[in-house]
């Protein structure tokens, strides 16, 4: 039995090591949890392999002669194997759960000097404010390396979920509450945040990119994006409030499939009998009072009234309706 | 006019008028708009008033509207009793027996329609993009899958199976109340139909998942209220079954059955349904508060009015996990019988498993927030959860080392349900372990809301309750239909289900943790490859269940007859003949011992003093 239960023991360590379970961590709290994963599935595997040892040795050993009538021992327990199996598995977890409580704290902890960021999530988009940084807004989330960064969340509507896999840390954001998360990003690159909890019909597709540079390529980017950056303003705000998550606009390489493209704007205006810039502005601020044909009333929000400036509103209509003439 | 489905028919019409007419007068009379609110309309007329005129059409009440009107009743009248053609599996029947085939031959619909509306939705997932729906089908099939496979499957075939066995196991000749128990199974398929009946609602089916969170749901299109309404029915019929098993089991026990000489699938059946007694409000609640904010207005959860979001996921989880044991613990009875009596060997340390029960029921009820990590709640609560959550696996633990003892030496028989019981216990066991891993808090953070859960629960309901359903439909098999299944054909199901089910399920662990999550209709391109291959193990895992009809609907036909006690098992239905007779026991059995005495010279359960059980000869 004892060599079923080491083929059985390879065989799932083949399993657990040859394929790679978990994305290449991004962040300190990542390999933590990594540490955690590993911690556990060294224990389930040999409780795996236990249990199938004794199924497969009794089923090939124990196994009766078809006209074999007769029946087995009458044993009927045996306390101290009770015991040993009820302490031995309370320690086991016990332990798990006393190394998952030291390190659910670690991975809560800011340090003395953390960067703060707002997140504002709403069907179907995230946007990004930075408040030491003159309330920086974007619709891209960009972290420097190295440094603990410190999210402030809230939903608008219903509730989503912040979760960046290759750095570990997830949570909800719920309407009402104000929510905290710790990321400490430690190598750069470009990922992606992606809702995990069930928000509506543009779930699937609510995604932001995520950037991580080094602490001076960060300090560049925040100084590029307060002075204006030289490019459109428009441009800006299609990218802060995150239109492109929705809706296909080729001038900026969206491709959004939840609401309708905003390629033909002038066509809908006419269908409308409005002039374009009229139209577009109306269907940016009170996106219900016409509803293109094949979508729905209530899917997009009714708020970039409030949440952009008039002048922004302004830039935005211009760049969705001037980028085509 | 006759109780039957023509009069359930034009009574449910009626009722759905008066329904509306109550509603309409009163929004007309106190002057409110719009006086027609189909919401409101729809929530009173068509999902309440409307079933119970079905109900009452169908005759469910008939006897109590007899009493209260002063009309004999009969108290010794057994017409509605029994059956003895296929119509009385049509009418509302108070024989146990009846019932529990009615219970799994309906829930057994369910079963397949959820199981389709999951092929459908993985053919849209075998590619990136959109194929063959909108989104808001894609969530609707998703919602409805877990809705039916939960509340009208796997919690009602446990009741089921149950019905049929609880009785004759205690040596009763019946439930205590055979007439609540009509009335408990014909609530179930007014559940499943409103289910069901989501799609034709204006704006689809409801689409939020079968957890249904606030305040998605209170935004939702109409069809939502039927997930609200079907809910409340199949809650009722859970709760009425389960205090009728109650009684049952504590004052029809016969005589010398002590609690500790009850079969463990008695124990489990009693264990359930105290979970279902108290849990199952708490949901009927958390639905009616999000329908209330819905028609009525209300502000339960609603952030700008002074409502507390996560107050519904707290009052949602404290029915929706012990619910979870609501649908596992059966099982567990179901698998002690099958072990013992197929290893020809007591059942190791029988007081702790009827007392692992008890813990798992304790236990149960001081973890439901290990769902919430992620939610936002507050924060303390976090490290005592994970500790209760991971204390389960001790008495869960107790019970997997003591089935394997009980293999151990054992004259294991590798038949059908054996195989079906082993194939539980491998499957539970990685189900339990990936249940550790979401007990850690740091771990579940990373794999919460993706497809390692999407796993996890699979390991859990399919490979723990589903396998146990199979096992104990083929293991009472020749005695509920007096026949003998096909053994050939019942390995094919057990391995091909057992292969399927794994290629389909164990992947998602992977692409869970890797980064996809879970109730999305599309995913990145990085996906792509593991999904088709999911997709393809679920037409298969698909395909399995399609032997498992075969086998049971041609063996009821045709099957060899089945003799009384064809696994040679000592507890009391085995004892008389297949199918029963109507009342169970010509004379009340005496009960002198265990229910698990094997290999115990000269030992016995219980001396039946009229009817000595009939040999059928095969």
């Amino acid at each position: 039995m004892a060599g079923i239960g080491v083929v059985v023991a390879i065989l799932v360590t083949l399993v657990a090591v040859l394929i790679p379970w978990l994305p290449t961590s991004a962040s300190e709290e990542m390999d933590r949890i990594e540490f955690v994963f590993w911690f556990a599935t060294v224990i389930c595997i040999g409780i795996f392999a236990l249990v199938m040892a004794v199924i497969i040795y009794s089923v090939m050993t124990f196994r009766a002669a078809p006209e074999d009538e007769s029946d087995g021992p009458s044993i009927h327990g045996h306390t101290g194997l009770e015991v040993v199996w009820t302490v031995v598995p309370a320690v086991l977890v016990v332990a798990i759960g006393v190394l998952s409580a030291v390190v659910l704290s670690q991975n809560g902890s800011a340090g003395t000097n953390p960067l703060k960021v707002k997140v504002f999530a709403q069907q179907f988009a995230w946007r990004f404010e930075y408040p030491q940084q003159d309330k920086l807004k974007s619709g891209e989330l960009v972290l420097p390396l190295g440094r603990s960064v410190e999210f402030d969340m809230t939903s608008a509507d219903v509730i989503h979920s912040f979760w960046i896999p290759e750095m570990g840390q997830k949570q909800d954001l719920v309407p009402g509450i104000q929510t905290k998360i710790v990321v400490t990003p430690k190598r750069t690159g470009t990922f992606t945040l992606v809702c995990t909890e069930l928000c509506g019909l543009g779930h699937a597709t609510m995604r932001a990119p995520v950037r991580v540079l080094s602490q001076a390529d960060f300090a560049a980017w925040v100084k590029e994006r307060q002075s204006g950056g030289g490019g459109d303003p428009g441009a800006a705000v299609f990218t802060a409030a995150g239109c492109g998550s929705c809706h296909t606009f080729s001038a900026a390489g969206a491709n959004g499939k939840i609401g309708p493209s905003l390629d033909n704007l002038a066509a809908a205006a006419k269908q409308a009998g409005q002039p374009v810039p009229v139209y577009t502005r109306e269907s940016i601020v009170n996106p219900g009072k016409v509803i293109a044909n094949g979508y729905s009333d209530g899917v997009m929000p009714n708020n970039y009234g409030e949440s952009y400036s008039a002048k922004e509103i302004d830039a935005l209509v211009r760049y969705l309706t001037g980028a085509k003439q | 006019m006759r109780a039957g489905f023509v009069r359930a028919a034009w009574c449910a019409g009626l009722f759905f008028l008066i329904g509306m007419y109550i509603v309409v007068s009163i929004r007309g009379l106190a002057g409110w708009d719009p006086v027609y609110d189909w919401n409101v309309i729809t929530a009173v007329g068509a999902l309440t008033t409307a079933p119970i005129g079905f109900l009452l059409g169908l005759g469910a009440f008939d006897y109590w509207l007899y009493w209260i009107s002063g009309r004999p009743t009969r108290p010794e009248d057994h017409s509605g009793h029994g059956a003895y053609g296929w119509k009385d599996y049509f009418k509302v029947n108070t024989d146990h027996k009846v019932i529990g085939v009615q219970y799994l031959a309906t829930t057994f619909v369910f079963f397949v329609l959820g199981g389709l509306m999951a092929m459908l939705f993985r053919a849209e997932l075998a590619q990136p993009g959109m194929q063959f729906m909108d989104t808001q089908t894609y969530n609707g099939l998703v919602s409805v899958h877990a809705a039916l496979m939960i509340f009208v499957f796997i919690i009602p075939a446990f009741a089921g199976l149950a019905n049929f066995a609880v009785p004759l196991m205690l040596g009763a000749p019946d439930m205590a109340f055979p007439r609540l128990n009509a009335l408990s199974y014909w609530l179930l398929p007014i559940a499943g139909a409103m289910f069901l009946a989501s799609f034709l609602a204006p704006g689809g089916a409801f689409a939020t998942g079968w957890t249904s969170y606030a305040p998605l749901a209170s935004e939702q299109p109409i069809g939502q209220i039927f997930f609200n309404m079907g809910v409340q029915w199949a809650g009722a019929s859970s709760i009425l079954t389960a205090l009728n098993f109650l009684v049952t089991i504590i004052t029809m026990r016969a005589p010398g059955m002590t609690f500790w000489r009850m079969p463990l699938l008695v124990w489990a059946n009693f264990t359930t349904s105290l979970l279902v007694v108290i849990a199952t409000p708490f949901i009927a609640g958390s639905q009616f508060f999000v329908m209330f904010d819905r028609i009525m207005h209300t502000s339960f959860f609603v952030p700008d009015e002074g409502g507390y979001v996560l107050g519904y996921q707290h009052i949602f989880w404290f029915y929706s996990h012990p619910a979870v044991y609501i649908m596992i613990l059966p099982g567990f009875g179901i698998i002690s019988e099958i072990v013992s009596v197929m290893s020809r060997k007591p059942i190791f340390g029988y007081r702790l498993m009827a007392l692992s029960l008890l813990g798992i029921l304790v236990l149960g009820f001081s973890v439901w927030a290990h769902h919430m990590f992620v939610a936002g709640m507050a924060d303390w609560l976090r490290v005592p959860m994970m500790i209760s959550t991971l204390l389960i696996a001790v008495p869960t633990g107790v019970k997997v080392f003591s089935w394997l003892a009980t293999l151990w030496e054992g004259k294991i028989r590798l038949n059908t349900p054996m195989l079906f019981a082993l194939g539980f216990i491998s499957m539970f066991v990685i189900g339990g372990l990936s249940g550790i891993y979401l007990a850690s808090v740091p771990i579940d953070i990373h794999a919460s809301d993706t497809y390692f859960i999407v796993a996890h629960i699979h390991y859990v309901l399919f490979g723990g309750s589903v396998l146990t359903i199979f096992a104990g439909i083929y293991y009472w098999f020749p005695k509920m239909t007096g026949r003998m299944y096909s053994e050939r054909l019942g390995k094919w199901h057990f391995w091909l289900t057992f292969v399927s089910f794994n290629l389909t399920f164990f992947p998602m662990h992977w692409v869970g943790l890797v980064g996809m999550p879970r109730r999305v209709a599309d995913y990145a391109d990085r996906f792509a490859n593991l999904n088709l291959f999911v997709t393809i193990s679920s037409f298969a895992l698909g395909a399995s269940v399609v032997i498992f009809f075969y086998n049971v609907i041609v063996s009821w036909a045709r099957g060899p007859i089945a003799e009384s006690n064809p696994w040679r098992a000592m507890t009391l239905e085995w004892q008389v003949s297949s199918p029963p007779p109507v009342f169970n026991f010509d004379e009340i059995p005496q009960v002198v011992g265990g229910p698990y005495e094997y290999g115990v010279p000269g030992a016995r359960h219980a001396v039946l003093k009229g009817a000595a059980p009939q040999e059928t000869p095969a």
